[in-house]
This record gives C-alpha cells, structure tokens and sequence, in this order.
C-alpha cells in the first residue's frame, strides 16, 4: 500500500502487517500528526481519505516509519524526494 | 536583499537613459580580447564581485590595447577577493573623469521618514560613509507620487551643481529614483557617477539590490535565488533552494559558508534558529573547526524538511563531522526534528563508519526527542554524542566534544 502527502511517499509492506504485535504506526500517527493511518483488517490504512485529504490532513512527521522500525515489522519507507540532489552528487561523483 | 553585479544593474540604468560606459562582460581572458577589440580605445577592467575594495586588490585594471585588456583580464578571472572567487569581468570604455559624483537611493525605516530617501554628492568616488555630513544632500522620496523633476533640480542645485550642468544631473537624479522604484530596489547607488572632460555624464559603477519578496515580479534578472548571496549561488545552494522554494512550512535553509572542499576542519552545520546558529559557529570557531555550510531549520518545520535540510548538510564530500546545533530553548515541538535527524543520519552513517556527530537538542517535548534520538541511533556505526538542556548553554563544551570526536575520527581514518 502506498500513498502521497504534500511532498513525501508513504509505502507500507502491508504483508508484514498481520503478525505485528504493536501497531505502532497507529499510535504514533496519532501523537505525531493527525491519525490518517487507521487499522482496518489488522493493516494500516487510509482508505478512508482522498488522496487530496490525505495531502491536506498529513503532516510529513516521519513518525510511522519510525516506530514500525523500532516496534513493528520494518514495513514502512517514506520517500522523501530532494530536488537536484542526486544531480549534484551524480555531477561530483559522489553517487 | 538579492544582489546584482554592477554590468547587470548598468544595463537597468541605461532603460531609464543613464549613460553607462560602453563594453560588455566576459568570463574568458579571449573575450575580454574580443570586447577591448569593438570598443577601440582604452579599457578598463572591473572584477565583477559583492564586495568593495575590489581597486585595493588589484581586480581593477586598465588596458591600452586588446593585448593588454586579455592579460589583465587573465590575471583578474580566478582571482580571489577577500575569499570570493571573480568569476566575470566587466570591459568598457576609460572614462576620462573630470569630477564624480555620488547618487544613492535607500529606503529608511525611521519613523520619522518611512520612505526611500535619495542621496546626492559632490564627492562621489570614495564610499559616501566616509563623505562629510555637510557634503551630503538628501530628499524624502514619495513612493506613490514619485520624484518631481523640480525636486531634482532642487537637489542638485543645493549641492552646488553648476547651472550648464544642473538640467543633465537632475535627469539622472530622477531616473535614478524611477528605476529604484521600476525594480522594487532595496538599495541602488551609482558611485561615482562621473562628469567626463568632454562634458557627460556617465555612471561609472552600479550597486544594485532588489527586495526579495519582489524578485518574482523580475523574471528579467535573472535572480536564481532570492536571498543575500556572498557570490552567485553554487550547485549546493541550488539544492538548499529547492527545499524552501515552495515549502513554506517553517525554515529549512540551506547555503554554502566556504568554496574550500580540501582544507580540514570542516563541519556539516545545522542550527535550530538564527540565534543558536551564531552560538554554534562561536562554538566551532573557538575549538579551530568551520562551518562547511550554513542551515537553519526552526519556526517549526515538518520533519520532512528536516530531514531535507540534514541531507543535503551531509552530501557535502569534505566534511569532518555533523553538528545539530539546537543551542537555546525552541518552542517547537523537537520530536519532529528527532525523527528527521534519526532517518537522516541511519542513511548517511553507515557510508562513513565512525562519522562524527554531536546533536544538542533542547526544547518543547525534549525528553521524548532525545529518546527518539538515542533509541534510533543506538545501533549506527558512528561517533554520536546525544545533548540536551543541560548543555543549552555550554557552546565550550559542544565545540570542544565536536574537535575530540574529529580528532578520534582522523586518527582512525590515519589522517
């Protein structure tokens, strides 16, 4: 499952969902942000919202990913673009 | 306030029908040959650069012939200026200078005046600082309703402006202020503006600088970002542009402090806030280390920002070490700054094993954002030194902590 905020990607391995104990991701979305990622069938979701909700309601707070490394399942990775950066590195050999 | 070179602003007084010299700017000694060659007579030679004292460093010179304009362009292109590097330089006509004047617009903020005010002297030449009180003439300039004519010619006249003269100097008086206001200027000087032997007058430097909420209005300049830049800005401050150029969510700017990528001691810099950014250069420069790259990431910024900001502080190839500089007590909520740094640094860490960071975090919800920090670094093979309110104030110590774990870090790397 993925989904886009303002300028970040949300990509969650759901898989790995299931057998989670925590659901840290849920929690934290609450705390850090404004609780867009909700359990539905024991996997986060955002079916709830439109994509231009989800732009709106998401705060980009990282927090998710964080938790679900710490206490989840390692199945969630943001994408977080840096315009020109991989030019730069590219121009300066170091990528 | 963005900045244009004095070619680029002569070429805005000449639309308002300011004489300028006649030339043209070149980036290669061979242009400056082929520049010198079309203007057929003497040239001089200017270093096109944002500081002053550029005739003190040599980087002004002057050429009889098209040979001579090229060798003195080389030894200008390439040389540095109070640590700036010339990368262009202005060729055109010697003026054969009779007397120069000095005509400046700048806004004042005084309650008192509210409102550019134009500055005018007979003693134009030498910065209009040093210029004698008495020997600076000065008029309040109505935005709205512009600058009279008759006001200029009022002006010029009290400096003791000669009668044959006084029509041709208020003209310029009067353009001056119309492109002041036509480019949303912050400051605008010609200095000198020069009376030649044969009787023109003719504007013989420009200092330009455009208010930088108005930049978007002059696609025209060509300013590629609107802040104040010590040169024009590099391929690293293109990168830090793109973070804040359309997301106004809290700051996170980033720009380079040094163009030197092989001297040791240089530090990737994150501050949290203007305050806290001057603290922590004190603190690096008081222990012989140096900010690679200035970046402030406060008035509460998304983590992604952060996250943004922290990255590309670490894309730079010469850095020692990484210091998070959150020195003084932020109201924003820190966690999100944890959560950057923490996604942040379990990238770039494992590139660099032993990098050095120290991370002083203080501030709303600082416990839980140095847990987050702790519990999510604890693993990365780095020297990571975690700090919060209890070292808010000791710049000694954090600098001192940053030079021990660099030091540690040269050795390992057998430097």
């Amino acid at each position: 499952m993925e989904f886009e905020e303002r300028t970040i990607k949300v990509i969650i391995d759901t898989d790995k969902c299931p057998n989670c104990l925590s659901k840290a991701c849920i929690e934290a979305c609450k705390v850090y942000s404004r609780g867009i990622l909700q359990l539905n069938d024991g996997k986060p979701s955002v079916s709830h919202l439109s994509s231009e909700e989800l732009g709106r309601r998401g705060t980009e707070c990282l927090a998710c990913e964080y938790e679900c490394w710490q206490r989840g399942n390692n199945a969630i990775y943001i994408e977080i673009p840096i315009k020109g950066l991989d030019d730069y590195l590219r121009k300066r050999s170091l990528k | 306030m963005a900045r244009l070179f004095e070619y680029q602003g002569k070429e805005f007084l000449k639309d308002v029908g300011i004489a300028i010299p006649t030339g043209g700017v070149a980036s290669t000694a061979q242009e400056a040959y082929e520049i010198a060659a079309k203007i057929g007579k003497p040239v001089a030679l200017k270093a096109q650069v944002w500081v002053g004292g550029r005739g003190k460093a040599g980087a002004i010179k002057f050429a009889d012939t098209p040979e001579e304009a090229e060798k003195a362009a080389s030894a200008i292109l390439g040389m540095e200026i109070k640590g700036f590097p010339v990368r262009k330089v202005l060729v055109e006509e010697k003026l054969d200078i009779e007397k120069e004047y000095y005509v400046g617009v700048i806004p004042n903020a005084s309650w008192d005046c509210r409102a550019p005010v134009i500055m005018f002297s007979t003693e134009g030449g030498m910065d209009i600082e040093e210029v004698p009180e008495d020997k600076i003439f000065r008029a309040r300039v109505d935005y709205l309703k512009g600058f009279p004519f008759y006001d200029a010619l009022d002006l010029a006249s009290s400096a003791g402006i000669p009668s044959k003269l006084l029509r041709e100097m208020a003209g310029v008086i009067s353009s001056v202020v119309e492109t002041f206001k036509r480019r949303d200027c912050n400051i605008l000087e010609i200095n000198p503006l020069v009376l030649t032997r044969e009787g023109k007058v003719i504007a013989g430097d420009c200092r330009m600088g455009i208010d930088d909420s108005s930049t978007f209005r002059h696609p025209e300049m060509g300013i590629a970002i609107p802040r104040e830049f010590p040169w024009e800005p590099t391929d690293f401050d293109m990168v830090g542009w793109g973070i804040e150029e359309t997301d106004f969510r809290g700051s996170g700017f980033v720009m380079k402090m040094s163009l030197d990528e092989t001297s040791p001691g240089f530090i990737g810099f994150h501050a949290i806030g203007g305050g806290a950014a001057m603290i922590g250069m004190d603190a690096l420069s008081r222990v012989g280390l140096k900010p690679a790259n200035f970046a402030d990431t406060s008035g509460n910024p998304v983590a992604s920002k952060v996250y943004r900001v922290a990255k590309v502080v670490l894309s730079q190839p010469n850095i020692e070490g990484y210091l998070l500089a959150g020195f003084l007590v932020a109201n924003q909520e820190q966690w999100h700054h944890a959560h950057a740094i923490v996604k942040a640094l379990r990238e770039e860490i494992p590139k660099r094993t032993g990098f050095p960071c120290v991370l002083l975090l203080a501030g709303n919800k600082e416990e839980e954002s140095l847990q987050i920090l702790r519990e999510g670094l604890k693993d990365m093979p780095g020297r990571i030194e975690i700090y919060g309110s209890e070292r808010v104030e000791d710049s000694d110590f954090i600098g001192e902590r940053m030079l021990a774990l660099v030091k540690e870090y040269r050795e390992e790397k057998g430097g």
